[in-house]
């Protein structure tokens, strides 16, 4: 008996013995970088330190945001789950405008482009063409150089061919996302991931787009012509398709966000005298969600990846003004003092509404800002529908 | 210690009670401030009155859905044709690959011309049918012409198809988003 139990107790100290000669790290997570992550996607915060000390010592930049169009009337915790009150919010959609030391300037996203969604069944107001909108607030629409897209849906992405000798920049990770989905198996899922919604493949009934089924996945927002103008930037020359961080110039450096909102989002980091902003378009929709830690936009495809960009935010700006460096895509107290970054707003000139706000001057630089500005609320300001072609 | 200190000492359970409250007072007062200052109140904003959109016919209703899957099968096509463009010039896709998607996607147009010609369309919708199969026809003469690339081997091709295809690509978003509104809602 004696025996026996000796016999099993080495038995059994042999297989422990054997089990740890094994591979130690099988489960474990890479120590360099959260798991799934992509390897380009990753950046440690030392790394991130080092660009906000080079872009210190880079020329300073002017910034301002103006909005495309605004969505009316959305349902709040469709856009922040976590936040309920008022129940309804109107979100606009910015894009930012950033003015290098040689007077060039960049964009970061470009807006919407399609009238016939805007004006006819749809709740939305505003609209104005970009290259009207940059004359009216008093710079060139001539001198856009760059455009780096924040992520490529419509609504971010929309005017791209209305600068036909500006660089693209976009990242690979998001067109990869849109090619894959394309032919996503829709075996399981009743088609409500795919990039481009169909009929219900499984009953076959011509029923229309699923209501808000594709459209609650960040992979369904790409038309084929939004895809159409970027294949011209590409075509002629105009696109560099990059892959994970990217210095465009000094001062200004992209950061890839992949997963925040969509695959291949992407933040633009720019050096100004109020410290880093960082763009962030959809990845940062909420620029309160970013002060409080709160999911925005649930339409983001990874919350970690969300709170990651976040998180690059505040390391991007922990030297002067933190969060309140972050600018956000579509937070509605945008053009307020509730987003102090935006305060110094007014109502652009025969902009149908649309507003703009001065982030920051370069040194030097005089204000775009009217002596006296139009700051109608948006309550007592009323839009008009311009012609196009499809009317009701 | 002196007796004016001794008189003011106060007892333990006091002075506990004195921080908690003080320390309730404290958030209290922080969290109203900051609901106050930073709660957002945003405003709906005014826009003219627009028409709503009138009921459709069961005419319009059924050439809209039988539009539907052809239009699906048309959008993937242009936009896996696209990318497979983008995808040749930054070297990720080869040539062969390119040329398979290119020949899929002319296959593709053509059927749905086809299937299009089939439907009769309301009197209302006839401007919208004629404005789709005229972009189906630019999809088909940019993929025609994209094809000839791999006959001369020259990659200008591309380029000389690109205004068609983004020309037939604005028309079918026109046509599309008075369809299915709903298509590409807010994201």
């Amino acid at each position: 008996m004696i025996r026996n139990l000796v016999r099993v107790t080495m038995m059994l100290a042999f297989l422990v013995i054997l089990g740890s000669l094994g591979p130690a790290n099988v489960l474990q997570a890479d120590p360099d970088r959260p798991p799934q992550v992509l390897p380009s996607g990753f950046e440690g915060t030392d790394r991130l330190l080092r660009d906000v000390e080079r872009a210190e010592n880079a020329p300073l930049h002017s910034a301002w945001i103006v909005e495309s169009s605004r969505f009316l009337n959305v349902p709040h915790r469709a856009f922040q789950p976590d936040v309920g009150v008022p129940p309804f919010v109107d979100l606009p959609v910015n894009v930012g405008i950033i003015e290098g030391p040689d007077g060039n300037l960049t964009l970061f996203d470009t807006g919407w482009k399609q009238l016939a969604y805007i004006f006819d069944w749809n709740t939305s107001c505003c609209w104005k063409g970009i290259r009207a909108q940059l004359t009216a607030i008093g710079l060139d629409p001539n001198k856009v150089r760059r455009i780096v897209l924040g992520h490529g849906h419509w609504d971010h992405a929309g005017q791209i061919s209305e600068f036909p000798d500006a660089v693209l920049y976009i990242q690979k990770e998001e067109l990869k996302q849109i090619d894959f989905f394309l032919n996503y198996p829709v075996d399981f899922n009743a088609g409500h991931i795919r990039a481009v919604n169909t009929v219900d493949p499984l009953t076959g009934a011509q029923v229309g787009p699923p209501q808000q089924a594709c459209a609650r996945t960040p992979v369904c927002g790409y038309p084929p012509q939004t895809v159409q103008e970027i294949l011209g930037k590409v075509l002629h020359g105009n696109a560099k398709i990059v892959d994970g961080r990217h210095e465009i110039a000094d001062g200004l450096v992209i950061h890839p966000a992949f997963r925040g909102h969509t695959y291949g989002s992407q933040l633009l980091q720019v050096n100004t005298s109020r410290g880093q902003l960082v763009f962030g378009s959809d990845t940062y929709s909420s620029w309160t969600g970013i002060r409080d830690w709160l999911v925005a936009n649930i339409q983001q495809t990874d919350t970690i990846q969300q709170f990651l960009a976040y998180e690059k935010c505040y390391v991007l700006a922990s030297r002067l003004n933190s969060f309140n460096n972050c600018v956000s895509a579509h937070e509605p107290t945008s053009y307020t003092a509730a987003y102090p970054l935006t305060a110094n707003w007014w109502n652009i000139p025969n902009g149908n509404c649309s507003r703009a706000a001065e982030l920051v001057l370069a040194p030097g630089k005089t204000t775009h800002v009217p002596a006296n500005p139009d700051r109608t609320p948006p309550g007592q300001c009323v839009s008009t529908i311009p012609p196009h072609t499809i009317s009701p | 210690m002196s007796e004016a200190r001794r008189q003011f000492r106060m007892p333990p359970r006091a002075l506990v009670l004195s921080l908690v409250s003080v320390s309730v007072v404290s958030i209290l007062t922080f969290a109203v401030s900051r609901a106050v200052t930073t709660t957002s109140t945003p405003v709906t904003a005014k826009q003219a009155a627009r028409p709503p959109r009138p009921a459709l016919t069961s005419g319009e209703e059924a050439y809209m859905r039988a539009m539907w899957p052809i239009h699906g099968d048309v959008e993937r096509s242009l936009m896996r044709a696209s990318l497979g463009q983008i995808f040749y010039k930054t070297r990720d896709l080869s040539r062969d690959e390119l040329k398979i998607r290119m020949e899929q996607a002319l296959l593709t147009y053509r059927g749905a011309e086809t299937r299009i010609r089939t439907l009769e369309p309301p009197a209302s919708l006839r401007n919208d049918h004629e404005q789709y199969l005229a972009a189906v026809g630019l999809f088909q003469q940019a993929a025609v012409e994209a094809l000839k690339m791999f006959k001369d081997g020259r990659e200008d091709h591309l380029l000389a198809a690109y205004p068609k295809s983004q020309e037939g690509s604005d028309k079918i978003r026109e046509v599309g988003g008075k369809f299915w509104p709903n298509e590409f809602p807010p994201n």
